[in-house]
């Protein structure tokens, strides 16, 4: 099951390597341009010293994978997905073998940590109003008896309509709110990331 | 891009070696986590004061680490808030029994890094405050958005908690005090020019020849409006109308006024905008009793200028008179 985590993890890793110029440059339209640079620099920490993550368990790995993104990675990048791989990692716990349910559970946590951290929630033009609809379409393709490939596909068409629909909303959070109206017409980087990464993945577990 | 850089990436641990170099007996540099500290810390009898944010502002706040200002600062790349670990880190390095005061500019990013790494110093059991600046004008203040940056004014922060911890001050005290020194500081900015950070390589934005961007928070991200160019003392009236009128003073008020260039303004331009803002304040019936003119807190190499007005009280003006020696000057 470890395996399966850090398959994931490397995929992550390596989507977010292929879009670092993209993610930049959507970040740069209202907030500073850095998104996508910053974190790239934490998954090459990830993945640069792999091996000094404790890997006993995979929980442990989401924890150690957390840890070195919020040693490198700055800010609103590094202290949300090092929140959010550390709540999923917690979730987990002691766990060895990760169910569907599991799934959701880690992603439910590490959604509430992403709130809390950031005092913000759905409707601030953030990631969140990509991936808490992603994930309530996870759950329900799960709940209707799809296998994994097909919920997951149908989470990254639903993720992506999402992160689409950022495009009309203002900006509560983050650098990109001092632009006020101008973030309007602007999609929102993180949102953009989650389709992103959700398309990956599901096109990941087809092959 | 023309900048002295060797590569990109090494530009903020070059500038740190440079600081360290040149303050052996009073400065401490550890690479790991970009933290400049005080080389006598902790003092066990003292509050450890520490800010970071992103670099480039310098000589915000790396520069302002000495006796009588901060004990330590663990600045991100530039324009990029330290990662929540430097935060830990640094904390605990710099922990002493009286405790450890965070000062943080009220930018997201800096709040949830110093959020985060208070948290994982709390879980160690090190007592930890934190005196949020906010006194940015040009940004609405509501419940909805993330509130007033902090920009210039931080100077009068770090001067007045420093030096009230050299004194001995215990956190609460200097928690209160610092937040004290927030209500009664009022700042806003704008900029002739955009910056380039060295990472990225081209300007964060361009204003036209005739252009200048009112309102700008230290990444010269917008606040305000963009406007056509005016002549210097139209700007000083603006900016000062912007302040002034956020805290409502009374003839006779005692005030310190500080300009502050934002990096790539000549300090006789500079002065030239100080005489005449010191009219203007001092014609609303203010008492300028202290007076700032040069680079505080700035955005790399942007031309600009903020003005900062700060309210006055017998205690607190003695506090921005004590002594305190930092890198770049003694006071």
């Amino acid at each position: 099951m470890s395996k399966d985590v850090e398959y994931v993890v490397r995929l992550i890793a390596n989507t977010v390597f292929e879009n670092e110029q993209y993610f930049s440059e959507l970040d740069g339209v209202v907030g500073d341009g850095d998104f996508g640079y910053s974190i790239a620099r934490g998954f090459e920490k990830v993945i640069n010293e792999w091996d000094t993550i404790d890997h006993s368990l995979p929980g442990n790995t989401l924890k150690g994978v957390s840890m070195k993104i919020v040693g490198a990675v700055g800010g609103v990048s590094g202290t949300v997905w090092g929140t959010a791989f550390l709540r999923a990692g917690i979730t987990l716990g002691t766990k060895t073998e990760i169910t569907q349910q599991d799934v959701i559970a880690m992603f439910r946590s590490a959604i509430e940590g992403i709130k809390k951290r950031g005092n913000t929630d759905l409707g601030d033009k953030t990631l969140l109003d990509a991936l808490v609809p992603a994930v309530d379409q996870l759950e329900k393709s799960f709940n209707d008896g799809k296998d994994a490939s097909t919920a997951l596909d149908e989470a990254a068409v639903v993720c992506r309509q999402a992160a689409e629909a950022t495009r009309p909303m203002l900006a509560k959070r983050g650098r990109a709110a001092y632009t006020g109206e101008r973030s309007i017409g602007t999609l929102d980087a993180g949102a953009v990331a989650m389709a992103v990464l959700f398309e990956a993945v599901s096109k990941a577990w087809k092959e | 891009m023309k900048k002295f850089v060797n590569d990109p990436k090494n530009f903020v641990p070059e500038m740190l070696k440079g600081i360290a170099l040149a303050n052996p007996k009073t400065l401490k540099y550890i690479p790991e986590y970009n933290l400049i500290m005080r080389a006598d810390i902790p003092i066990s009898n003292k509050v450890s004061i520490m800010q970071g944010s992103g670099s480039g502002h310098e000589p915000a706040h790396v520069m302002a680490v000495g006796r009588g200002m901060l004990d330590a600062a663990c600045p991100g790349n530039v324009f990029a808030a330290p990662p929540a670990d430097f935060v830990y880190q640094t904390t605990k390095l710099v922990a002493s029994p009286k405790g450890v005061l965070h000062l943080l500019n009220n930018y997201t990013g800096d709040t949830m890094s110093f959020n985060m790494g208070r948290e994982m110093a709390e879980a160690e059991g090190i007592e930890v405050r934190t005196v949020t600046i906010n006194d940015d004008v040009a940004v609405k203040d509501s419940t909805w958005t993330i509130g007033r940056r902090g920009v210039a004014g931080n100077f009068f922060v770090m001067k007045a908690t420093g030096a009230a911890a050299e004194r001995g001050a215990s956190l609460e005290e200097l928690e209160a005090l610092g937040n004290r020194v927030v209500a009664v500081t009022r700042t806003m900015g704008m900029a002739l020019t955009g910056c380039t950070p060295p990472a990225k390589g081209t300007p964060i934005f361009t204003l036209a020849e005739d252009e200048m961007e009112m309102g700008i928070g230290i990444h010269g991200e917008p606040g305000r409006k963009r406007v056509k160019m005016a002549p210097a003392n139209e700007i000083v009236d603006e900016l000062l109308e912007a302040v002034a009128s956020d805290i409502p003073y009374k003839a006779g008020d005692e005030v310190a006024l500080m300009i502050n260039g934002m990096g790539g303004t000549p300090i006789s331009e500079l002065y030239l905008l100080y005489g005449y803002a010191h009219e203007q304040v001092e014609k609303r019936g203010m008492k300028i009793k202290r007076n700032y003119i040069g680079e505080y807190c700035t955005s790399l190499e942007m031309a600009g200028f903020s003005l900062t007005l700060v309210k006055l009280d017998p205690e607190l003006e003695d506090l921005l008179a004590a002594p305190a020696e930092i890198a770049i000057r003694v006071f």
